[in-house]
């Protein structure tokens, strides 16, 4: 697959699995599906706030601190 | 364990609690459910916390003369509480009729045993499976879920299956409220607008308040400019932008010049409070996208206006009118609720004690805050009875529970918290809350007749908290739990500074003990089967062996080997070991959150006095009925086929209890 000068090699069946999913979600394109789940994906490991904010909402009940 | 997958880990955890309902709502058309007109009616009010050892107290005293009559009429009974008595679990309980073993529901958190992290254990979120982004923004193609994470069947549940109409107010641990055409109000778990427990905001101008990461709220510092302050009010994330960033609005507070008031100026609301004035509800909008907006209700309360600078906003309540995420069943019924009565507190557990804590609020303006609570509840409660003629009505209280927690230190002499110039003031808190509810009380008993059931009862009573145990600072010393650096004791939490590959066991939660369990853990050491059991009986007997070097007190009566007192369908998600602590002492403040402190015996210096996170045998509940009870020892699980049978319904195969009558 081709997207802008980089190319990612992917499975024949998981490409298959790409297209057909990325229509049923109404994504405009595989690129588009393919571009969102990376994006997804990559701001999950690249966040590490979250450990504090999850300290945050648990120490909101009365019995921790 | 590679921190690159724990964090991962952690971001995906926090996602829970973020997806909210936005705009619109439909017309109100509460339809009650069941046909059936039935000849018996059972009338239950559901006391959080109240203590058999205080009632009977107050009661022989006079001062709670509806219990008397109650009493002298039917009986009265200790209620056996849940293992442990946490109210998630005891309500638990008392809704499916089975034991934590049945319902999955163990302590108020649970952990991920993969990444040794903990989440709350009533309730969790799905994103939305399937979203988009254009530009900056990331649309949701399809909608979220919110998932009751307690297992089996409500009793309100099995009623309607027979056509038995009930209304279930309030009810702890049914948050999402679980499907079923009654009318039920989720109670305890039901978050404020950011998805949290509740988030009280404090804005002030006085430095030396200034703490940072203080649990259940925000502490914001502001300048007074002129006259004027300007802050803003933080909202839930906003889901519809990258990186989701968290949602404000913007706000001015005009003080005037002379008199100790204010202006306060949020979105198109314009109000003057005095010092020392609470507002009502203010409806606020969160913007998210132009055509997006999450809506919430607060109250607003001006501490004070000179010479410092004090504003205090209760924690954005989800709408009644215009709920973001589910409350209710139907949907409408929250709506109706709220066109009748207007808005109204529809947070988990509405009084603020972390404010209490954190001394934003003091115990003047914080019983103002639980009587505003109070007065909603009753409010509603007449309007319910009024209309309650056929099925099954069920009534909370939470105020019962959260005004021990918070005064216990008032009865209590041997409190390290006892203040005898407060108590002149607040001695008789608890007393006054105990008669509250005898005053409730009498409302149900003079609106039943012949044929109704009347059960009062709580999930479980009350003790001092005077000492708090560190279980894993004690698994430390006692070679069961290894830390990588020891100089770095005490500073974290979820575990981080421990070595799990030489760690067999530790403690997440209130109650809580697990073993770092080979194939269960993500790296666990200890094979199950003989190992394992070898284990957990070693550590649950040197447990009960624990005395405190202070006091010469033995600390924990019973470490119950869950197993032995487990229904087993769900017990593969059990701790290993519930630990059943003495009147007295409790798990130290930090260790459910994966904490080992220096000490592991502290006093406790907290306004947080009162506690129940013990053994459930020395804080059982009450129980009073209009009939006399056949069972010499009855317990919440109980309760639930009694109430089938009242309706003629046989006792489902699940369920452990046995009739009282």
């Amino acid at each position: 697959m081709e997207m802008g000068k980089a190319k990612v090699k992917l499975e024949k069946d998981l490409l298959e699995k790409v297209k057909k999913y990325a229509e049923m979600s109404g994504y405009s394109s595989s690129e588009e599906f393919i571009t969102h789940c990376l994006e997804k994906e990559i701001a999950k490991l690249e966040e590490s706030d979250s450990e504090e904010e999850i300290k945050k909402k648990l120490k909101g009940l009365g019995y921790i601190s | 364990m590679a921190d690159m997958n724990r964090r991962k880990f952690l971001k995906l955890g926090l996602s829970a609690g973020s997806l909210l309902a936005l705009g619109g709502s439909s017309d109100i058309v509460t339809k009650v459910f069941g046909k059936q007109e039935t000849h018996k009616k059972v009338l239950i009010l559901g006391l959080d916390g109240m203590d058999p050892h205080l009632t009977d107290i107050w009661m022989s005293q006079g001062k709670l003369p509806a219990f008397a009559r109650l009493r002298a009429k039917g009986d009265f009974r200790s209620l056996q509480t849940s293992i442990p008595p946490q109210s998630p679990v005891a309500w638990s309980n008392f809704i499916t009729g089975m034991n934590p073993g049945g319902h999955g529901i163990f302590d108020f958190l649970k952990r991920d045993p993969q990444y040794y992290i903990p989440a709350f254990s009533g309730a969790e979120t799905h994103d939305p499976s399937k979203t988009i982004s254009i530009g900056n923004l990331v649309f949701p193609l399809s909608g979220g879920s919110y998932e009751n994470l307690m297992r089996g069947r409500a009793f309100w549940q099995i009623l309607e299956e027979y056509d038995i109409p009930a209304t279930i107010f309030k009810m702890p641990s049914n948050f999402p409220p679980v499907e079923t055409k009654q009318r039920t109000l989720s109670g305890m778990g039901t978050p404020d607008i950011t998805g949290s427990v509740g988030e009280f905001n404090y804005y002030t101008t006085e430095v030396t308040e200034l703490r940072q990461d203080i649990g259940g709220g925000a502490i914001h510092e502001v300048y007074v400019i002129g006259n004027r302050v300007e802050a803003r009010l933080p909202g839930p994330d906003n889901t519809f932008k990258k990186n989701q960033p968290e949602s404000s609005i913007d706000f001015k507070v005009f003080i005037d010049p002379v008199h100790p008031l204010a202006k306060i100026v949020i979105q198109d609301h314009e109000f003057i409070l005095k010092e020392k004035e609470w507002s009502d509800w203010k409806k606020v909008r969160f913007p998210m996208i132009p055509t997006q907006s999450v809506g919430g209700i607060c109250m607003f309360y001006l501490k004070e206006v000179r010479p410092e600078f004090k504003l205090y906003i209760s924690p954005v309540n989800i709408d009644p009118a215009d709920p973001a995420m589910p409350i209710s069943t139907p949907d409408s019924y929250a709506k109706e609720l709220a066109k009748k009565f207007g808005s109204f507190y529809t947070k988990g557990l509405p009084a603020d004690f972390k404010a209490m804590t954190h001394g934003v609020l003091d115990e003047e303006e914080y019983l103002a805050q639980d009587d505003t609570v109070l007065k909603e509840r009753i409010e509603m409660f007449e309007y319910e009875l009024s209309r309650f003629d056929s099925g099954l009505l069920f009534y909370y209280v939470s105020s019962t529970d959260q005004r021990q927690h918070m005064f216990w230190r008032f009865i209590d002499k041997a409190s390290p918290m006892y203040d005898p110039k407060l108590t002149l003031q607040y001695g008789d808190a608890i007393e006054n809350i105990y008669k509250e509810a005898d005053k409730i009380l009498d409302m149900a008993l003079k609106k039943a007749d012949k044929d109704t059931l009347i059960m009062v009862m709580s999930d479980h009573g009350f003790t001092p908290f005077r000492r708090t145990f560190n279980v894993n600072t004690w698994l430390k010393e006692n070679g069961h739990l290894r830390l990588i650096n020891n100089w770095q004791q005490g500073q974290e939490e979820f575990f981080m500074n421990t070595d799990w590959s030489k760690t067999k066991a530790y403690s997440y939660g209130l109650n809580s003990l697990y073993i770092n369990e080979r194939g269960r853990e993500g790296e666990g050491i200890i094979n199950p089967g003989p190992e394992k059991e070898a284990l957990v009986r070693e550590i649950a007997q040197k447990l009960e062996q624990v005395t405190d070097p202070v006091t010469g007190e033995k600390v924990i009566t019973n470490a119950y080997v869950t197993k032995d007192v487990y229904q087993s369908q769900h017990l593969d998600q059990a701790p290993d070991i519930v630990i059943g602590y003495n009147r007295g002492y409790r798990t130290a403040w930090s260790a459910p959150l994966g904490r080992v402190d220096k000490n592991v015996f502290d006093d406790n210096m907290d306004k947080w006095s009162g506690d129940h996170c013990m053994d459930p045998a020395v804080c059982p509940g009450i129980l009073f009925t209009n009939q006399k009870i056949k069972a010499e020892s009855p317990a919440l699980y109980d309760l639930t086929p009694t109430i089938l049978s009242l309706f003629g319904i046989e006792k489902p195969k699940e369920m452990i209890g046995k009739k009282i009558f």
